[in-house]
């Protein structure tokens, strides 16, 4: 058996698990920090699909820019989702 | 070359993963008040698409389709990838950037003129 | 913790799902076989025997986003480029990316910062050239860079950006010069055809069936292959400096901001 289709399983099963985690949490600083530990997730996934171009797109842009961006916005907006 | 039932299972529970992932962002786009948390589900939905997107393309035992001098092209064509959804999911990530970065922006507006960035208290105060 | 047993509960039953749809056998081929479109790909992005279909690039995703399907790539660029102009529109009064009393972060920070910048350039600009032999290319380059300014406005403050040299009319510049080579590089194959009156066509990277026109393949036995090395260098300039009109656009302080926006438009 390949190990590379074991290693897809568990790494979608996380991205899974902090998908939930991300979506239902509260603080929104909390949150963003989840959705980053899910890009990175994934962007082993895209590893082992084969797929490295996209690759050297994802993490840069979801691993560094995307909570860049959400960060400074909550930084001057409001930190709690929900009342 | 036929998968056997366990890795069938893998491959099909990775699938079932990324259905699971988009659908619980969508409920995170429809139901959570905060525009932030939106912006953020919408972005969770983009990245399993996209993986999803790829994962069509997908091929077990195989290379990533880059030809490495020395391989001859008749091996290189049976092993490889599919090159082409790579090369859409490349361009459907940098599209999701710009909605997204020029979501944010709005976001900054919104609280500028408004105050708040619960949509249910923005409801309200249009009226 | 009663969250965490959810979510993992919920990864249970999506495991059980997959379960029962694989022994009921409902997906057949997942995986094994691959398409003859992306066979006529993969045959088609290096091979000299076949002049005139080839792209003459040993990177088959590279060769199809900028010469199989170069047009969609255009018209990608042209959407970024649209999203930078609705930010820098919201933004119009503001001129100067300076102001109040901004520290950064301790020195220990700084200085090894100070150390991963060089690399990060040296890595960026690696990637963007050998895009057509290597996995890589404009857009992976122009990300690569874009996480420079970010460390520029949150290690050092965003005063920063105005001792480096670079401000917002500096980086629209220079973006534009990216998409100005871009057009170049991509009308060039149509003036040649009205200059000489043989036939050519948009974006023509290498000889075509009827057309003879090639944008050169190898210097001195090294690869370049057509066009697809200016498009990468081009777009990853446009790239790059869009981003730090955004990011200097969002590290400004809210009340410098609010002074030049909303203080011109309520006429106070």
């Amino acid at each position: 058996m390949d190990v590379t289709l074991l290693l897809l399983a568990l790494f979608s099963t996380v991205g899974l698990v902090f998908t939930y985690l991300a979506v239902t949490e509260r603080d929104l600083v909390r949150a963003i920090i989840y959705s980053a530990v899910q890009s990175s997730a994934y962007a082993v996934l895209l590893y082992l699909l084969r797929a490295p171009d996209i690759v050297l797109v994802y993490i840069p842009v979801s691993v560094g820019l995307y909570p860049a961006a959400l960060l400074f916005l909550v930084g001057k907006t409001e930190k709690v989702d929900g009342e | 070359m036929a998968l056997n039932t366990l890795e069938r299972f893998l491959l099909t529970l990775t699938l079932y993963n990324l259905l699971a992932t988009a659908a619980i962002s969508i409920y995170g786009i429809v139901v959570r008040p905060s525009l932030t948390k939106k912006i953020i589900s919408l972005t969770i939905l983009g990245d399993a698409l996209n993986v999803l997107a790829i994962f069509i393309g997908f091929r077990v035992f195989s290379i990533p389709p880059v030809l490495i001098p020395g391989v001859e092209l008749e091996l290189f064509v049976g092993l490889a990838v599919d090159p082409l959804p790579q090369a859409l999911v490349l361009t459907a990530i940098v599209i999701g950037l710009a909605v997204t970065l020029f979501l944010v922006f709005l976001a900054l507006q919104i609280y500028r003129l408004y105050g708040t960035l619960d949509t249910r208290r923005i409801r309200e105060l249009r009226g | 913790m009663r969250r965490v047993i959810v979510a993992v509960s919920i990864a249970a039953s999506v495991a059980l799902l997959a379960y029962t749809t694989t022994v009921a056998g409902a997906l057949g081929y997942l995986g094994l076989e691959t398409r003859t479109l992306a066979r006529m790909f993969l045959a088609l992005t290096y091979n000299p025997d076949l002049r005139e279909l080839t792209a003459m690039s040993p990177e088959a995703v590279t060769a199809i986003v900028w010469d199989f399907r170069g047009v969609d790539t255009l018209y990608e660029t042209v959407v970024f480029y649209m999203a930078i102009i609705a930010a820098l529109a919201i933004y119009r009064g503001v001129s100067r990316v300076s102001g109040g009393g901004g520290v950064g972060l301790s020195l220990i920070v700084r200085v090894v910062t100070k150390l991963l910048i060089p690399m990060n350039i040296a890595i960026a600009v690696s990637i963007a050239v050998h895009g057509h032999l290597t996995p890589g290319g404009g857009f992976q380059a122009g990300a690569t860079l874009a996480v420079i300014s970010v460390l520029l406005a949150v290690v050092y403050s965003v005063n920063s950006f105005s001792r480096v040299g670079v401000d917002i009319s500096k980086a629209v510049a220079l973006r534009s010069a990216g998409l100005i080579a871009i057009a170049i590089v991509v009308f060039t194959p149509l003036i040649y055809s009205a200059l000489t009156g043989a036939q050519a066509y948009l974006m023509q990277s290498y000889v075509k069936v009827d057309s003879g026109f090639y944008f050169p393949v190898d210097v001195f036995g090294q690869l370049i292959s057509g066009t697809l090395i200016w498009l990468n260098t081009a777009e990853f300039l446009a790239v790059s400096f869009g981003f730090f009109i955004v990011f200097m656009l969002l590290s400004l302080r809210e009340e410098i901001v609010k002074q030049s926006l909303l203080g011109e438009g309520r006429g106070s």
